[in-house]
């Protein structure tokens, strides 16, 4: 009895860390929901129903193109000696945050980018295109940049799907059966694998598409202007000075998230749907093997991807150098360094990201290894609800109970109301990602080395923590790149005390100063790559160095 | 039907796994190979389906029938395939599983030969259960009956019996060698178990 | 101290003669202000201003021992939202303590009580602001001061573009339409709400409105419904002419201004007359820019800076308002170089030295025939100005 209570006793930290303010966000996000009123007003908003359009449109077609081209790439490595390398590379691309990539691509798409400018070499254009590339109407621009950033994400989801034991070591022997059986390649990924793995998948697509269909600060940079997507509708709403304004914003934030939810749940009956008429599953072996997975392809692809990012980062330094770049020219006129002494005589905003950064991940593992390690399995479920609603709710009605709930206590414009903020998303992502490796941490481990060493604590330090490293660390590094993202709730609880990477680099991107923006995407991009190289580096096990 | 091997050998990247094997497989004839574990058993089989895994790489010649399947793409050899585990696909029935390697045709043909393997495998009633609600047994059967629904040319058995336990393991085996036999297709079996080797059948050591 | 001078200036009401009488706690205020800390709100969108206001931080710490702390925002009316909430959530020391403001962000905390004072013309500086040259200084769109933002700067609508693309610029909206036509895709002004996108619409809607006296109160929906009728037809006219057809707007002021820098429009538009002026100093421009008015005038105000009634440095506040309103900030924030915000203060009233800090010689990219300036319409246009606008061409 006494032992159980103490048990529960130490799930204490993530509880008021994390469970209690997210809750707490939640109920408040809910306030002023039931005034038909504001309800009216936003059904009165002449561009609610374009920009919703828009929202749906950019978050499905996102995701639709994402999911496609993920599962070639995949198609093509997955059994390839390629394929251990794959997971570092994709991490790689995990890492840069989404509206760094916004605004990389907007450079290289505009009119006066540097697509534009190569053309104009061909072509002798003197003054930009009338291109309609970035901010074009039907958010194509936006939808790129989102399938440059969830492509990676969905490849790496469907990677640690097929790395788990016990699904490559089926699939190895269903494919053998396959072939047998004369199917192909194609045949065998659409028949054999596909319908395993989309179930497996519902949450990384949910979340992509939330993500997609709600996102602000990409769409700020990048995505159509008149009408913007709802997100950027109801965020304007949001930070409005006219008290009505913000009270429909916050409807909005609800309709957008209700809209979405519905959203989802159709499409998913649909694709369940088309996977119940079951006739196509059994077609027999064809002839010829279309559209089969090609090793070739699929690199082609993934240098193309990642040449997207390299293209853009160096894009991004050549800028943040160049103080003046007239239209047709490739290269600009002169190079100096003062948009980084800028940086360099103010690095508060760096400084800010990186505090908040180390600290809510370190934070972050503290609170889930010590769950854990302390509570039993049968209560994960609960946090695991609770994580994937963190991620699976719009961040802009998260941030909005936040901010509410946080001005209650007092709590915004203070440096620990701007680490919780963080905290919470950082938090979601790294429970659900360390749950998986934790639980099925095979106990025999303990079972072989209690004879032979004495207590828990030094088993933990000496065998467990280092036969988790790797997921420990890759749940660490995702922790810091999530916590480098957040732009909404950051600008929202930070009351303008406080600076970070992301605020200054959208605030930055409407402004004139293009060196000093690029000075800043850089930053935000730099960081998180890092942690992601250093835990690919520090997992390493010492067998594989060959 | 025959099954040639002609100079088979396999590689570990510069290792050597064995070498020059050449062997010929008579119609309804069940060659059994036998070694220890490690001797590249498996990889042989691996070698004749043209599925070895990376990195390791086979040479020589696979002939079926008088045509050389060694330069085919696996899916094409018509050659079929039993392993230890049954290897249902898991996310279809078992009506499903056994129509997964039909040959195209007709629906109702297709279908009408999946009901009548249903009935030899005395499951009829059984076309739309999950494989998981099958005994160990009937999951077996149905995995040998889903192989010769593909018509092979020729079989290749992984110690497709280690896993059944003692009683189970003599009707299913037995049932396996008496359809082969029956559709006279030439099979290469690999065994630890020398109650596995069919009467006054061949053993090859490797 | 400070609670009960403002006191006994609210019990005095206008005129501020009376409120003078306090002078001498002025020292007062300077000692409470030693040591607090200013959280600054001011819009941060371009350098130059950022780094002004950092200069002037730098000088508050030397010299009055106030720490300012810039508090950069895009859009000042998420300040005046944060301060109404804090203020409703019952938080009496709030986030602001000095926010850069005018127009309708200042109508709507003026209404809401949402503001400390009145403090401006009790600051020893204000009696040197020309608020007979300047009346703008005294009336925010229509909207009176009353003490309760102190005045920073000057500002009058203004266009500019490259010399060697632009023969004649247009002095007029009528000729902008027409030079519109003649280059098409060519021309664009940012979407309100931004706050230049706004003011173009609202000069567009003053040149297109034959009685302009409606403009000096408030104007109810369908009275405004009417009144904008040739307006909306100019708009509809220019808008096929317009950049990307008029379906799609810049954010914002800066966006147009990087899209001139590139070649992509041939004109921008700002408020602040000597900004080209200083964008051609900052290489940002071609030194062949030029600057103008519309002939018949353009919308001309003053920017303000204000506390909020929940301040928790309100002595600092006003020390650092005080101080931004001194010869020594106003001349330098005057200059090309610097940030060429026009001054808001009487050269006459300054001494001889004082008034040599401004003297400057024509630069490249500044308005070489000045225009009269015209009076903000009342702040009830604005919010039928952007719905308007937003209902006919927000929806692509």
């Amino acid at each position: 009895m006494i032992a159980t209570i103490k048990k529960t006793a130490m799930s204490a930290p993530l509880v008021l860390l994390f469970v209690i303010p997210l809750i707490a966000s939640l109920a408040f996000a809910l306030s002023g929901t039931l005034d038909a009123k504001n309800w009216q007003s936003l059904f009165a908003h002449p561009q609610l129903w374009p920009a919703l359009e828009l929202s749906i449109f950019t978050g499905l077609t996102s995701v639709a193109v994402s999911l496609l081209l993920a599962l070639f790439l995949i198609a093509g490595l997955y059994h390839s000696p390629w394929w251990p390398r794959l997971s570092a590379q994709v991490g790689a691309m995990l890492a840069v945050p989404h509206v760094a990539m916004a605004i990389g691509l907007s450079f290289l798409i505009m009119p006066s980018g540097i697509l534009a400018r190569i053309l104009a070499v061909l072509t002798s254009w003197t003054t930009p295109p009338h291109w309609i590339t970035n901010h074009d109407p039907y958010g194509l621009s936006l939808i790129a940049a989102l399938v440059l950033k969830e492509t990676p994400f969905l490849m790496w989801a469907l990677i640690s799907i097929l790395n788990r034991e016990d699904v490559s070591h089926s699939f190895f022997g269903q494919r053998a059966v396959g072939l047998s059986l004369g199917h192909g390649q194609t045949s065998i990924w659409l028949r054999i694998y596909l319908p395993q793995l989309l179930p497996k998948l519902v949450w990384p697509l949910l979340a992509v598409f939330v993500y997609a269909a709600t996102v602000v600060d990409m769409a700020i940079v990048i995505g159509p202007t008149q009408p913007p997507t709802l997100a950027v509708v109801v965020w304007a709403d949001i930070n409005d000075a006219q008290v009505l304004n913000n009270a429909r914003g916050a409807v909005g934030a609800w309709f957008l998230t209700l809209v979405i939810a519905l959203t989802a749940v159709f499409f998913w009956t649909t694709i369940k749907l088309i996977l119940s008429k079951r006739e196509w599953l059994t077609w027999p072996p064809a002839s010829k093997d279309l559209l089969r997975p090609s090793g070739t392809f699929s690199k082609a692809k993934i240098f193309t991807l990642g040449f997207f990012y390299i293209v853009i980062a160096i894009t991004q330094v050549i800028l943040s150098l160049a103080p003046l770049w007239p239209f047709p020219k490739l290269w600009p006129d002169t190079l100096n360094l003062i948009a980084w002494a800028r940086v360099w005589d103010n690095p508060s905003a760096l400084i800010t990201s990186l505090a908040v950064g180390f600290s809510t991940t370190v934070t972050a593992l503290l609170l889930v290894v010590g769950w854990m390690e302390t509570q039993p399995p049968s209560r994960d479920r609960f946090v695991t609800v609770l994580s994937a609603t963190a991620l699976g709710v719009p961040a802009l009605l998260l941030a909005l109970g936040q901010y509410r709930a946080f001005l209650q206590l007092g709590l915004t414009g203070t440096a620990f109301g701007l680490f919780l903020a963080h905290l919470i998303p950082v938090t979601a992502y790294m429970f659900l990602v360390l749950v998986g490796p934790y639980r099925s941490f095979d106990p025999r481990w303990w079972a072989s080395a209690s004879g032979l060493l004495t207590s828990l604590p030094r088993f933990f330090w000496t065998i467990k923590l280092p036969l988790l490293k790797a997921p420990v660390l890759a749940a660490s590094a995702i922790g810091f790149a999530v916590s480098f993202g957040q732009y909404v709730p950051a600008q929202l609880i930070t009351a303008g005390r406080y600076s970070t990477l992301p605020m200054e680099a959208v605030t930055l991107t409407s402004g004139t100063n293009r060196p000093l923006t690029a000075a800043f995407t850089l930053m935000l991009m730099a960081p998180p790559l890092l942690a992601f190289i250093a835990a690919a580096f520090l997992s390493k096990s010492r067998w594989s160095s060959k | 039907m025959s099954l040639v091997l002609e100079n088979i050998s396999a590689y570990f990247g510069d290792k050597r796994i064995f070498e020059k094997l050449s062997l010929t497989i008579e119609p309804g004839e069940i060659i059994t190979v036998m070694g220890a574990s490690g001797s590249g058993k498996t990889t042989l089989l691996s070698a004749v389906a043209g599925d070895m895994p990376n990195p390791l790489y086979s040479v020589g010649k696979v002939i079926l029938n008088g045509r050389d399947v060694s330069i085919m793409r696996p899916e094409l050899r018509r050659i079929g395939r039993l392993f230890q585990d049954d290897l249902l696909f898991p996310h279809l029935t078992v009506g499903e599983n056994l129509l997964f390697g039909v040959e195209r045709g007709l629906k109702a043909e297709r279908m009408a030969m999946m009901k009548t393997a249903l009935q030899r495998l005395e499951l009829e009633g059984f076309e739309d259960r999950p494989p998981h609600t099958l005994s160990g047994g009937q999951r077996s059967r149905v995995a040998l009956m889903r192989a010769l629904l593909a018509k092979p040319d020729a079989m290749l058995l992984d110690e497709p019996f280690s896993k059944l336990d003692h009683e189970l393991r003599a009707t299913i085996r037995d049932y396996t060698y008496t359809h082969l036999r029956e559709r006279k297709i030439p099979t290469l079996l690999v065994t630890h178990d020398f109650e596995d080797v069919p009467k006054g059948g061949r053993v090859i050591h490797v | 101290m400070v609670n009960r001078r403002s006191l006994l200036c609210f019990a005095a009401v206008a005129p501020f003669l009376p409120c003078m009488a306090f002078a001498a706690d002025w020292s007062t205020v300077e000692s409470e202000a030693k040591g607090q800390e200013v959280y600054f709100n001011a819009w941060a969108g371009a350098d130059n201003i950022n780094a002004y206001i950092a200069w002037a931080g730098v000088q508050v710490k030397a010299r009055y021992g106030v720490t300012l702390n810039h508090v950069k925002i895009t859009d000042t009316a998420e300040v005046v939202k944060r301060v109404r909430d804090e203020v409703k959530a019952g938080k009496a020391e709030g986030s602001v303590d000095l926010i850069w403001i005018n127009g309708e962000n200042f109508r709507v905390m003026k209404t809401e009580k949402l503001l400390f004072g009145p403090f401006a013309e009790t600051l020893p500086n204000f009696a040197f602001v020309d608020i007979q040259g300047k009346p703008t200084t005294l009336q925010d769109f229509t909207e009176s001061v009353d003490g309760l933002e102190s005045p920073w700067g000057m500002a009058q609508f203004t266009f500019f573009g490259d010399g060697t693309k632009i023969s004649s610029p247009p002095k007029s909206m009528v000729e902008l339409a027409a030079f519109a036509k003649a280059n098409p895709g060519r021309v664009t002004y940012p979407a309100p709400p931004d706050f230049h996108g706004t003011t173009f619409l609202k000069q567009a809607l003053i040149e297109a409105t034959s009685d302009r006296s409606i403009f000096a109160h408030p104007i109810e929906k369908d009275a405004f419904a009417v009144a904008a009728k040739p307006w909306l037809a100019f708009l509809d006219d220019i808008r096929p002419s317009l950049w990307r057809e008029g379906k799609q707007y810049p954010k914002s002021q800066a966006e147009v201004t990087q899209m001139v820098a590139d070649g992509e429009v041939l004109m921008g538009l700002t408020f602040n007359p000597n900004e080209p002026a200083n964008l051609v100093a900052s290489g940002t421009l071609p030194k062949t820019t030029i600057a103008w008015q519309h002939a018949a005038g353009t919308i001309g105000n003053s920017h303000f800076v204000g506390i909020p009634s929940n301040a928790r440095a309100k002595a600092g506040a006003q020390v650092v308002a005080n101080f931004l309103l001194s010869a020594e900030a106003q001349a330098r924030k005057n200059d090309l170089k610097i940030w060429g915000d026009p001054t808001v203060l009487d050269m006459t009233k300054l001494s001889e030295d004082d008034a040599k800090l401004f003297a400057s010689l024509p630069t490249p990219g500044s308005v070489t025939f000045p225009a009269p300036a015209i009076l903000e319409p009342h702040g009830s246009f604005v919010p039928l100005i952007e719905s308007t606008w937003l209902d006919h061409y927000g929806k692509g």
